[in-house]
């Protein structure tokens, strides 16, 4: 097991350099020249022969006359310490810049993904169990609905009803502009603003795992060894959870664990809907904004989670299924 | 045979699967039927063999025994209760969880030793959890873990078999362990569900003979479900034929191979391969399909294939009657007034 995981960090670290290579060919291979951006507030101050010769001395110190091999090996050893360099829209370090997003991120899909597991999986367990009567029939028209809707009308429709018709929850935005309160007030304010941008994310992810849930149990169900238990005269239940649940589980880890990966990669729609400092819209602005400081620090940073969720689903397939030996 | 205890006693027994409505006007559902107005006693201490081509219904009557399907009428009584001083049970009355009580006595050994194991249990869980359902586990584990490995060499497998899960296992050692899984609770009767039929040919025998062991030593009742006559002929005291959800025939095993009454009976016999050159014998193949289930012959299900069939036959359905002592078969015109060419 340990030789296993130390294999494939091994594995990992190999193509996270090659994913690292590109990327730094990538984006070094665009228009744009930072240190021109640097000094352009100069320019208009400057004699044109100050102005070259500062630019000069400018490109001379960011290194951007090194060759290519040099460059990448000096951007490697800073990225490794975390020195992901000044972004240029804020001027401030990228790290600074990623943090309070990513944070954010991390806590509302935290909620969204207990709360949409505290959901699906039962139901999922309870539709395929009373499979084709009258309410698992009406959950798989609700779920068909909620697969076809795209994120951006449910959002609209919840904001439309909760915002704007019944004015129970704020329309959008992280906290009420101008606040005044205590900070215990300003916690509850900034949790009332969560609850919507919540609610869509939940039920816009419902409408699958409800019926991956049931597909994966309606399949176990479906197996024999489901009848031997049933002639054991094992209780229902624990036909149900022991024997069927445990042997749906595995098709339901991966799908669960990819999600949870993409807790990281934010929601740039119902972020930039609800006007929320997330990790998308973070990615999104920056790149429109030629930041690409910020755009290689937050894309590496989402090599690292797939590599590490692909790990995760690896590891927990040989947790969950005797048959899979993970360290072969 | 009136010294024989009866176990179980089957009366009128129907199984129906409905079918999906096609449509919604569709005013009428079809149903497949699986088993019709089966009469059956199945005796203590015997081997029942049912035997028949597939889509018979076979398999359902052993599980619609069991109460692993709900009959759609009929009774099922069970006379094997002590508590209950071997009055008769009406198992097709029981709910769900009055009936866990007799699943102990009553277990089924599936056809598939690949998908009737659960992949997620080692076989010492596979083994102990009937038990723990039936509350027949000891206070002392070393007790269970005994008991347990007893139970698994009693049906030939190692004691170190004990952590391994079931991927781990040929088909005749899964089959050794469905086996095991069933006599762990001690039951007073078994439906074996085709058990050989997924093996090969020499692990066969060693599973019937493994089978035919634990009858002498447990006392077993078996229904003994397979396609296959010639086990049907070693392991089983009785044999009834079904032909479209219908015990068309049913005797002692001498007998019925011997003088076979029903024409089905006879076509199927035929067709047993032979080594024997000196008597050559006609084989009577049958033409035609199964018909459908959904919608059978009117009269004797059998009339559409039986050459010996003429106009009674298409309109009323024959009952199950002894013609000889212990031989019963349901046809109007049975082999009896013609002379046994076959054998």
């Amino acid at each position: 097991m340990l030789k296993y995981v130390f294999k494939r960090i091994l594995y990992m670290i190999f193509v996270f350099s090659v994913m690292s290579i590109l990327l730094f060919i990538l984006y070094n291979g665009i228009q744009g020249d930072p240190a021109r951006a640097e000094i352009e507030p100069m320019k208009m101050k400057l004699e044109p022969a100050q102005y070259e010769q500062l630019y000069r001395e400018t490109r001379a110190r960011m290194g951007l006359d090194d060759p290519l091999v040099t460059r990448y090996t000096r951007w490697l050893g800073k990225t490794i310490r975390l020195d992901f360099g000044q972004s240029i829209r804020y001027q401030r370090p990228v790290i600074d810049v990623v943090k309070p997003p990513l944070q954010f991120t991390i806590k509302i899909n935290i909620f969204a993904v207990i709360i949409g597991l505290a959901i699906t999986i039962p139901l999922g367990i309870f539709t395929a169990v009373k499979k084709n009567s009258i309410f698992d029939k009406s959950v798989q028209v609700f779920t068909i609905i909620g697969y076809s809707i795209p994120v951006f009308i449910t959002a609209l429709l919840f904001m439309y009803f909760f915002a704007v018709r019944w004015r129970l929850l704020p329309l959008n935005g992280m906290e009420t502009p101008n606040f005044k309160g205590t900070a215990a007030e300003l916690r509850a304010d900034q949790i009332r603003h969560l609850i919507l941008p919540l609610i869509v994310m939940t039920v816009t992810s419902l409408a699958s795992i409800t019926r991956y849930v049931r597909a994966a149990m309606m399949e176990a169900l479906s197996m024999d060894y489901i009848k031997t238990a049933r002639a054991k005269g094992l209780k229902e239940k624990a036909v149900i959870f022991s024997h069927a649940w445990r042997n749906a589980l595995l098709p339901v880890i991966t799908l669960i664990i990819g999600w949870i990966m993409s807790i990281f990669s934010g929601a740039f729609i119902i972020e930039s809907m609800f006007n929320l400092n997330g990790m998308g819209k973070l990615y999104i602005d920056s790149l429109y904004a030629k930041d690409f400081n910020v755009v290689l620090a937050v894309q590496l940073f989402y090599v690292l989670i797939a590599l590490i969720g692909n790990l995760l689903v690896d590891l927990s397939y040989g947790v969950v299924d005797p048959r899979v030996r993970v360290n072969e | 045979m009136d010294d024989k205890k009866v176990l179980f006693r089957i009366r009128d027994l129907k199984k129906y699967f409905p079918l999906k409505k096609r449509n919604p006007f569709q005013r009428e559902t079809y149903n497949v039927r699986a088993n019709e107005n089966i009469n059956l006693d199945i005796y203590e201490g015997e081997t029942l063999g049912i035997v028949g081509e597939s889509g018979c219904g076979k398999s359902t009557l052993g599980r619609t025994i069991l109460q692993l399907y709900k009959p759609t009428s009929g009774t099922v009584e069970y006379f094997g209760d002590p508590a209950n001083s071997h009055k008769p049970v009406p198992l097709h009355q029981l709910s769900v969880d009055q009936l866990r009580k007799y699943r102990r006595d009553m277990q089924l050994i599936f056809q598939d030793p690949y998908s009737s194991l659960n992949p997620r249990m080692t076989v010492g869980q596979i083994l102990t959890e009937g038990l723990k359902a039936h509350n027949m586990l000891d206070k002392d584990p070393k007790k269970n873990q005994e008991y347990i490995l007893s139970v698994m060499e009693q049906c030939g497998l190692a004691p170190y078999f004990i952590h391994r899960y079931p991927h781990q296992f040929s088909g005749g050692q899964r089959q050794r362990i469905g086996i095991a899984r069933s006599v762990a609770l001690n039951p007073k009767f078994i439906v074996a569900d085709e058990p050989v039929s997924a093996l090969d040919v020499s692990i066969q025998s060693q599973i019937i003979n493994l089978l035919l062991d634990l009858k002498r030593d447990h006392g077993l009742t078996y229904m003994f479900i397979s396609h296959d006559l010639s086990v049907i002929k070693y392991i089983s005291d009785r044999v009834g034929v079904m032909y479209l959800g219908v015990v068309v025939e049913l005797a002692v095993t001498e007998d019925l191979y011997a003088f076979p009454l029903h024409p089905y009976t006879e076509a199927l016999l035929s067709a047993i391969p032979t080594t024997d050159a000196d008597h050559k014998r006609e084989i009577r193949t049958l033409e035609g399909d199964i018909p459908s289930p959904i919608n059978p012959p009117s009269g004797c299900k059998f009339h559409t294939r039986c050459k010996y069939a003429t106009e009674i036959c298409k309109e009323v359905e024959p009952e199950l009657v002894e013609l000889r002592p212990q031989h019963f078969v349901a046809c109007h015109h049975p082999l009896v007034d013609r002379k046994h060419a076959l054998f």
